[in-house]
């Protein structure tokens, strides 16, 4: 597995798509930077705490920008293989295509914390420059506990967009899927549904937005049953296809 | 000669179609064994089969003497291989491209990459990005994967597809050579025969899934070379006229009356008057022109072969 790690890494070596890919994460903090730039335009004396910019971008990362570019990552990672031809390459060797896919779920795994370490990094950053109040320790560990519990159940919820890259071996497939959720998530904002959705769900647990019609167990559920659902998809899928 | 590939009845099917249909396929050790066939003929399938990127519908595949399926991962490290065109990471060096390979095979000699880069003439630019690679560079390069890692087989499948004839003939160097300094067994796939007449010692030809015919070149050759062919009454007599009167050795007795003569083409007829003159009944004379390609296209039921 280390040497697959490894290898996924070098495969990412001046690949554009990582530059792409951080300019995605700084999306979110940018936004409500420019958001606070504007309401202190308005509101001169309005104050605003790390507390809360923590909470809005991580709600804007795991309902929005994190849900599609995280989509968006997943998509270039599996299809890649297809796209430059190199599936074949790499199932020649002696490895079993569930190592291969799990050193590719790694790889991701590692993607998506780094981006969400570098959406909070902006945050904390803009923070500073936009002189926000309450930076405390506790304020720090807190947030970053949230981002990353955000981070880990978003990419649990890569396995249905990792199955729906197999099957239509094809980028746009797997973008118009995590489109959709996003847009679901969007719809779903402060209604009760939003716990049992995965994608929506991902910010009722990791924010702690939970809804008094359905206890968080619910939320939790969801979001594992659509992971293991896609990971066993996936799993059979990529073990009984012909490669072409 | 024990055979290193060895498939029985193998078939694969998709839907009503039959991609590849019973074939029976043997490679000896130490063979370069070229499979012939037009495109679409089945060669490519095979090939996958042969690695295990498609499950074969019927029949089975034995590499050394052991079962695919289920000495797979042990197999692989014995072979190497190019399927169609090699694909890479463009965004890596031909170096950084191979190094996963070696990582993945356990080649742990840390002059492996560049001595595999070294054979296929790649050394020389060690910065350049597979993106920059022209197209017989990234062949070149498929190549130096496929040996990376010192395999006891090596698996190519049009390895000169889309290559110039300099490319062509660098591929078909690079080839030869394998096989005679590494003692590689070749099984090397193309639609076009002359550059597998150039290279292999036995030949499987394909058509629509099917294996027409498995032959030594030498035979084919023999098979095919312009000759004269009498229906005589005593071979064995005539054969030793041939011989005592004319100092012919280039002829071949193919039993039931049959002889070859491969010299002396255009003097038939004081051949004939020799076996007559002698008491030899001679009841056909035929004169073949075959070429090899035209007995290939024969044997496929005409078109051309690419």
């Amino acid at each position: 597995m280390v040497n697959l790690l490894y290898t996924e890494l070098l495969k990412l070596k001046r690949a554009k798509m990582f530059l792409v890919s951080v300019i995605g994460a700084a999306a979110a903090p940018v936004l409500m930077f420019i958001g606070f730039l504007n309401m202190k335009s308005e509101k001169p004396d309005t104050s605003v705490t790390y507390e809360i910019s923590f909470y809005n971008t991580n709600m804007y990362v795991l309902l929005l920008s994190g849900t599609l570019l995280y989509g968006v990552i997943t998509a270039y990672l599996f299809n890649r293989e297809y796209v430059e031809d190199t599936l074949k390459n790499l199932l020649t060797i002696p490895v079993s295509r569930t190592s291969l896919l799990f050193s590719k779920l790694l790889m991701l795994l590692i993607w998506i914390v780094a981006l969400t370490l570098i959406s909070w990094g902006f945050t904390f950053i803009f923070g500073l420059i936009g002189g926000f109040d309450g930076l405390t320790i506790d304020v720090i560990l807190y947030s970053l506990g949230r981002y990353l519990i955000g981070a880990v159940l978003l990419f649990l919820l890569s396995t249905p967009s990792i199955f729906v890259t197999f099957w239509f071996k094809n980028y746009v497939p797997t973008i118009i899927f995590t489109a959709i959720a996003t847009m679901t998530n969007v719809a779903l904002v402060d209604k009760k549904y939003s716990a049992l959705f995965p994608w929506s769900a991902v910010h009722v647990v990791a924010n702690k937005a939970y809804v008094p019609e359905y206890p968080v167990l619910y939320s939790v559920l969801a979001i594992l049953a659509a992971s293991i659902a896609g990971l066993a998809a996936t799993i059979i899928y990529f073990n009984k296809s012909d490669i072409q | 000669m024990s055979a290193i590939i060895r498939t029985t009845g193998l078939t694969k099917t998709y839907g009503d179609q039959k991609a590849v249909d019973r074939l029976d396929l043997t490679v000896g050790q130490g063979q370069i064994y070229g499979f012939l066939g037009r495109n679409g003929a089945g060669k490519t399938t095979t090939i996958r089969m042969l690695l295990g990127l498609i499950k074969p519908t019927e029949g089975q595949i034995e590499l050394f003497g052991e079962n695919l399926f289920k000495h797979k991962r042990n197999l692989l490290r014995r072979i190497g291989s190019i399927v169609e065109h090699s694909g890479f990471y463009e965004n890596l060096t031909g170096a950084e491209n191979l190094l996963i390979n070696a990582r993945l095979m356990g080649v742990h000699k840390k002059t492996a990459i560049r001595d595999a880069l070294e054979i296929v003439s790649l050394h020389q630019e060690p910065k350049k990005l597979v993106g920059q690679y022209s197209m017989g560079m990234k062949q070149r390069l498929g190549i130096a994967r496929a040996v990376l890692h010192h395999p006891e087989l090596l698996i190519l499948d049009e390895p000169t597809n889309g290559l110039d004839p300099i490319g062509i003939k660098e591929i078909r160097r690079l080839i030869k050579s394998l096989a005679e300094e590494r003692k590689m067994t070749i099984l090397i796939s193309s639609h076009i025969l002359p550059e597998i007449e150039q290279l292999a010692d036995q030949i499987g030809i394909v058509h629509q899934g099917r294996l027409l015919e498995e032959v030594s070149f030498e035979e084919l050759r023999k098979r095919n070379r312009k000759h004269l062919e009498f229906q005589v009454s005593d071979d064995n007599k005539a054969a030793m006229l041939l011989e005592k009167e004319l100092d012919i050795h280039d002829y071949e007795v193919r039993g039931e009356g049959k002889i070859r003569v491969y010299s002396h083409i255009g003097r038939q007829a004081a051949l004939n008057r020799l076996f007559v003159e002698n008491g030899i009944d001679v009841s056909r004379l035929t004169i073949s022109e075959d070429r090899l390609e035209d007995y290939f296209i024969k044997l496929i039921g005409g078109g051309t072969i690419g």
